[in-house]
C-alpha cells in the first residue's frame, strides 16, 4: 500500500467537527503557551542547580525562587499541553497515532517520567531548598524533564517521516510490536527547542520577576538589579546560540523536508533579533512586559516554522490539513465558544488576584475594587455556564431525533 | 490500521487501567475536596474560626501537589497509553468530542491555576476574596466532571448517536445523567477519605481536628450511600441489555465483585468511624482507607470497561480497532464487511501481505504460515489478549498475562489447529466476542499460530477433561 493511500485511509472516518484550519491555528496558539511553561521548567531547574552549586548570597536567593517556580511551571506545562495534544490528534491523527504506536513503550512511559520529574522538583522545593539539601532530587528532576522532552521530540520526528514507518515497524514483514526504539531525531531541532528555549524562558522570567518585584515598596533593588543583569546576559548568549541551532535545524531537517532555506533564514534571524533585543535594553529591570511580549512573539514564529516543516513533509504524500474532511457540529462549537469566554474570564481574574496579592506584603494585600467587581461577574458567568450546559443537554435529549 | 503496540511485560491495556485508576482518584478528589474546602472555609469566614485555615493550608498543599497536577498528568497519561495501545479507539472519541474536551481544558486550567492562586494567597488576601477562590475551584472542578462524563458514558451507551450521528446525542447519552450524579456523590466519599487523611496530620489536641474529621465522615457516608443508590436504581437501568448480560459471563471475573464489595464495606466502616468516633482515626487508618478506596475504584472502573466488551464504543468500533457497524448518518461504512471479502493481509496500512512476511527473519518461526498467523493475532486479538511471549511475566513457573490466549485455549482443550479453527469459525456466538474478520486462509494461519503458541507456552496437553465451551457464560475471556 502506498504511503499516500495509507495516510488517507488512516484519517478518522468521523472527520473534524469544524474547519480543520481553525484547529491548526488553535494548535499553534496553544503550543506557544505550552512550550513556554515546559521550557521555563527546564530553565528554572538549571538555574536552581547552578545557584545551589555556586552558593553566593544572591545566587542562593535566586535559586530558592526558581526551585519554587520549577514544579509550578511543570504543572502548568502539563495542563497547557493538553490542548495542543488535542488539536494535533484532530487534524494529524494518522501521523501522531502511528508515531506513538511505533514508539509505544516510550509514549506510555512518558507520563511516568514527567510525574517523577515533577515529584523530584517538589521534593527539592519543599524539603531541600530551604537549607540546600537533597540537590540530587533537583538534578534528577532536570534529567527526567529532559528525557520527557526527548521522548516528545522523537514522537514528533517519527511522525513526519511516514515513508519509513513500514521499514521501522515490520522489516521483512515481521512486526516489531515492542515500541522501544527511538527511530528518528534531529539534534539541531532538539537543541533549539529544549535547552536553548529553556535558557531564554528563564531569562525572560527573570526580567518579568524583577520588573514585578521592583514595584513593591520593600523591594531589594540591589538584588533585583543583579538578577536582571544576569537574565540579560543569559538572554544575549542563549539568543546567539539559538540562532546557530536554528540554522543547524534548518540545514538538516529543514533541508530534508524541502524547506531548508525558509527555516534556516527565519530561525537564524529570530535568534539574532532576540540577541539584539537583550543587548539594546540597558536597563533590564524595566523591560519585563516588553520582554515577555517579544518572547511569545518569537515562540509563535517557532510554532509556525514547525507547522511549515510538518506540512511540507506531508505534502509530499498528498496530505494537507485543508483537505481534512469535516462536518460543522454547532453543538460542539457552541459549547467550546461559551466555555472559552467563561474560562478566559476566570483565568484572567485569578491571575489578577495573584498579581495584586504579590504587590504588597502579606498584611497589606488588598484586591482593587475593579478586580473584585470583575471577579464577581466572572464567577457569575461560571455559575451560569452550568445552566447553559443543562439547557444544551435538555435540547439533546428532548429535541434531537 | 495502525502499528500495534502489544505492551512490554505488561499488556498495553493494563498500563491504561492502572493510569486510569490513579486518574479517577486524583480527578474525583479535586471536585469533592474543592466543595468540602469551600464548606470549611465558609464556616471559617462566617463563624470567625481562624484555626480552620490551618486545615485548609494543609489540604490545599496536598491537593496542589498530588491531586490537581497528578490528575492532569494522569489524564494526559490515559491519552498517551490509549494512543499507543488502541489509537483508533481514542481517535473515535477525539473526533467526536474534541471541542468538549477543549472545553474541559478550560476547566482544567481554572483548576490548576486556581489551586496555585488559592494556596499562595491563603491568608494573604481578604477572606471574602479567598472564599470566592474556593467557590471558583469547586465550580471549575464540577465543570471538568460535567464534560468528561458525557465522553465516558458514550463508550458504554452511545444511544441515539448510532442512528443520527449527532455529537450532542452521543454526549448526552442514556447513562450521562445517572453517571453524572453518581460520580458527584462518589466524589464526596473520596473527599471524606482525603479530608480525614489531611486532618489526621494535624496535632491530636488541635481544636478543630475532631470537627473536620466528623464532617468528613458524615459527608463521605452520605455521598457513598447516594452513589450506591443512584448506581443501583438509575444508572443500572440505563445500561444496555447486552452489557448487563456480560456480567454473568466469565468475562467478568468473580474477584472483581469481591474487591468491590470488600472495598465498599471497608470504606463505609472507615467513614462511619470518622463520623462516630473522630478522635479514633489516625494517620495510618486514614492512609489505609485511601488504599482501600483506590482498589475499589480500580475494580469499579474495570467493571465499567468490561461492560462494553469487546467494543471500544458499544455497537460501533471494536477492540481490534475496526468499525464493525457503519454509521449511515455520517456516511461511514462497516470496515469489517469489506475486509471479510478481501482479507486483512495487505489491505490495511500496517498489515503486510502474506508474501511480504519472511518467516526466517528477524524472528524465527517454524513455518511461514505461523509467521503469517502471528501477524493476524497481533492485528485481531492483541487488543484484549496476551498473544505472545512479549506480554507475559514469569513468576517462578507461573505465567502472569492478561487473558492469555494459549492458556484460555488449553483450558478448553483446544490444543490443535483443527479444534482452534472450529472455535474461530464460531467466535461470534460468544457474547463478549465478534466474528473473526478476514478470509479462510487467514483463519487457517491464525489457527496454526495459536496451536504453536499453546504448545510453546503451555507445554504438552494433560488428560484432564475439557471445560465446557458453551457460547454463553463459557470459560473464554473476551
Amino acid at each position: 500500500m502506498e504511503v499516500d493511500d495509507a495516510l488517507r485511509m488512516m484519517r478518522d472516518p468521523l472527520g473534524a467537527p469544524f474547519y480543520p484550519q481553525v484547529f491548526q491555528v488553535l494548535l499553534v496558539i496553544t503550543w506557544v503557551i505550552h512550550i513556554f511553561f515546559v521550557t521555563l521548567a527546564v530553565g528554572a531547574s538549571v538555574s536552581t542547580i547552578w545557584g545551589f552549586r555556586r552558593g553566593g548570597e544572591y545566587e542562593l536567593r535566586l535559586a530558592r525562587s526558581t526551585a519554587r517556580l520549577t514544579p509550578s511551571a511543570v504543572g502548568l506545562g502539563i495542563v497547557t499541553g493538553i490542548a495542543p495534544l488535542l488539536f494535533l490528534q484532530t487534524i494529524y491523527d494518522p501521523i501522531w497515532y502511528a508515531s506513538n504506536a511505533l514508539t509505544g513503550f516510550w509514549s506510555v512511559i512518558f507520563i511516568l517520567v514527567v510525574a517523577s520529574g515533577y515529584t523530584c522538583a517538589y521534593v527539592f522545593y519543599l524539603k531541600g531548598s530551604p537549607e540546600g539539601r537533597l540537590l540530587w532530587t533537583s538534578v534528577a528532576g532536570l534529567v527526567l524533564l529532559l528525557l520527557a522532552g526527548w521522548i516528545m521530540h522523537v514522537l514528533a520526528s517519527v511522525s513526519i517521516r511516514p515513508e519509513q514507518w513500514r521499514q521501522w515497524y515490520a522489516p521483512d514483514g515481521v512486526a516489531d510490536t515492542r515500541g522501544i526504539q527511538f527511530h528518528a531525531a534531529n539534534a539541531g531541532r532538539v537543541t533549539f527547542l529544549l535547552p536553548l528555549q529553556g535558557a531564554l524562558s528563564v531569562a525572560i522570567a527573570g526580567l518579568v520577576y524583577t520588573w514585578y518585584r521592583s514595584k513593591r515598596a520593600d523591594a531589594d533593588r540591589e538584588f533585583l538589579t543583579w538578577v536582571a543583569a544576569r537574565a540579560r546576559r543569559v538572554g544575549i548568549v542563549a539568543s546567539l546560540l539559538y540562532s546557530a541551532a536554528g540554522v543547524w535545524w534548518g540545514l538538516t531537517e529543514g533541508a530534508e523536508m524541502k524547506v531548508g532555506i525558509e527555516v534556516t533564514v527565519t530561525l537564524g534571524a529570530l535568534g539574532l533579533a532576540l540577541a539584539a533585543f537583550f543587548a539594546l535594553h540597558r536597563n533590564p529591570v524595566a523591560i519585563g512586559p516588553r520582554a515577555i511580549a517579544a518572547w511569545f512573539g518569537s515562540l509563535a514564529v517557532v510554532a509556525v516554522v514547525r507547522e511549515v516543516i510538518r506540512s511540507s513533509a506531508l505534502a509530499e504524500f498528498g496530505y494537507r490539513v485543508a483537505d481534512y474532511p469535516f462536518r460543522v457540529d454547532w453543538g460542539s462549537v457552541a459549547m467550546f465558544g461559551v466555555t472559552s469566554v467563561v474560562g478566559v474570564s476566570i483565568i484572567v481574574y485569578l491571575v489578577l488576584v495573584l498579581y495584586q496579592a504579590g504587590l504588597r506584603s502579606a498584611d497589606q494585600a488588598t484586591i482593587s475594587l475593579r478586580v473584585d467587581r470583575f471577579g464577581r461577574v466572572a464567577t457569575g458567568m461560571l455559575g451560569a455556564w452550568f445552566g447553559f450546559f443543562l439547557l444544551v443537554g435538555l435540547y439533546a435529549v428532548l429535541v434531537l431525533k | 490500521m495502525y502499528p500495534t503496540w502489544e505492551g512490554l511485560g505488561v499488556h498495553s491495556t493494563m498500563f491504561v487501567a492502572v493510569i486510569a485508576a490513579f486518574h479517577v482518584i486524583a480527578s474525583h478528589l479535586t471536585v469533592g475536596a474543592a466543595w468540602f474546602n469551600f464548606y470549611v472555609e465558609r464556616r471559617a469566614y462566617r463563624e470567625n474560626r481562624p484555626e480552620l485555615y490551618q486545615y485548609l493550608r494543609k489540604s490545599a498543599m496536598g491537593l496542589l501537589v498530588f491531586s490537581y497536577v497528578w490528575g492532569a498528568m494522569t489524564g494526559v497519561g490515559i491519552w498517551q497509553s490509549t494512543t499507543a495501545g488502541n489509537p483508533r479507539g481514542i481517535s473515535t472519541l477525539i473526533h467526536n468530542f474534541v471541542l468538549f474536551w477543549g472545553s474541559e481544558w478550560y476547566m482544567f486550567l481554572i483548576d490548576v491555576v486556581g489551586i496555585i492562586v488559592y494556596y499562595y494567597t491563603l491568608e494573604k488576601v481578604d477572606p471574602k476574596t479567598h472564599l470566592r477562590l474556593a467557590f471558583i475551584l469547586a465550580l471549575g472542578g464540577t465543570g471538568t466532571l460535567s464534560l468528561i462524563v458525557g465522553i465516558l458514558g458514550f463508550k458504554l451507551s452511545p444511544g441515539k448517536w448510532l442512528e443520527n450521528g449527532e455529537v450532542l446525542s452521543g454526549f448526552y447519552n442514556p447513562t450521562f445523567w445517572p453517571q453524572y450524579f453518581m460520580r458527584f456523590a462518589l466524589m464526596q466519599a473520596i473527599t471524606g477519605a482525603w479530608a480525614i487523611l489531611m486532618a489526621s496530620r494535624l496535632p491530636r489536641d488541635f481544636p478543630e481536628r475532631r470537627h473536620i474529621i466528623r464532617w468528613a465522615g458524615i459527608i463521605g457516608l452520605v455521598g457513598l450511600a447516594a452513589a450506591l443508590l443512584i448506581g443501583r436504581v438509575w444508572y443500572w437501568h440505563n445500561i444496555p441489555a447486552r452489557s448487563k448480560g456480560l456480567l454473568s459471563t466469565k468475562a467478568f471475573p468473580a474477584v472483581t465483585v469481591q474487591i468491590l464489595v470488600v472495598g465498599l464495606v471497608f470504606t463505609a466502616l472507615g467513614l462511619l468511624l470518622a463520623a462516630w468516633r473522630p478522635s479514633r482515626h489516625t494517620r495510618v487508618s486514614a492512609i489505609g482507607m485511601f488504599f482501600v478506596l483506590f482498589t475499589t475504584v480500580f475494580g469499579a472502573e474495570r467493571t465499567r470497561e468490561i461492560l462494553r466488551k469487546p467494543d471500544v464504543v458499544n455497537g460501533y468500533i471494536s477492540s481490534n480497532q475496526l468499525v464493525f457497524n457503519g454509521l449511515p448518518a455520517r456516511g461511514i461504512e462497516s470496515e469489517e464487511a469489506r475486509l471479510d471479502e478481501t482479507g486483512i493481509l495487505g489491505h490495511l496500512p500496517f498489515v503486510p501481505a502474506a508474501d511480504e512476511i519472511d518467516a526466517n527473519a528477524p524472528k524465527e518461526f517454524p513455518s511461514h504460515e505461523i509467521a503469517v498467523g502471528r501477524q493476524i493475532a497481533i492485528m485481531e486479538c492483541s487488543g484484549c489478549h496476551s498473544v505472545s511471549d512479549q506480554t507475559v511475566i514469569h513468576v517462578g513457573d507461573t505465567q502472569v498475562a492478561l487473558r492469555q490466549q494459549s492458556a484460555l485455549l488449553r483450558k478448553i482443550s483446544a490444543n490443535d489447529a483443527a479444534s482452534i479453527r472450529a472455535l474461530i469459525d464460531n467466535l461470534g456466538t460468544y457474547p463478549f466476542m465478534h466474528d473473526f474478520v478476514g478470509n479462510d486462509d487467514e483463519k487457517d494461519a491464525l489457527a496454526a499460530y495459536l496451536e504453536y503458541m499453546v504448545d510453546r507456552q503451555q507445554g504438552p496437553p494433560t488428560t484432564l477433561p475439557p471445560t465446557t465451551i458453551a457460547p454463553t457464560g463459557g470459560s473464554h475471556g473476551g
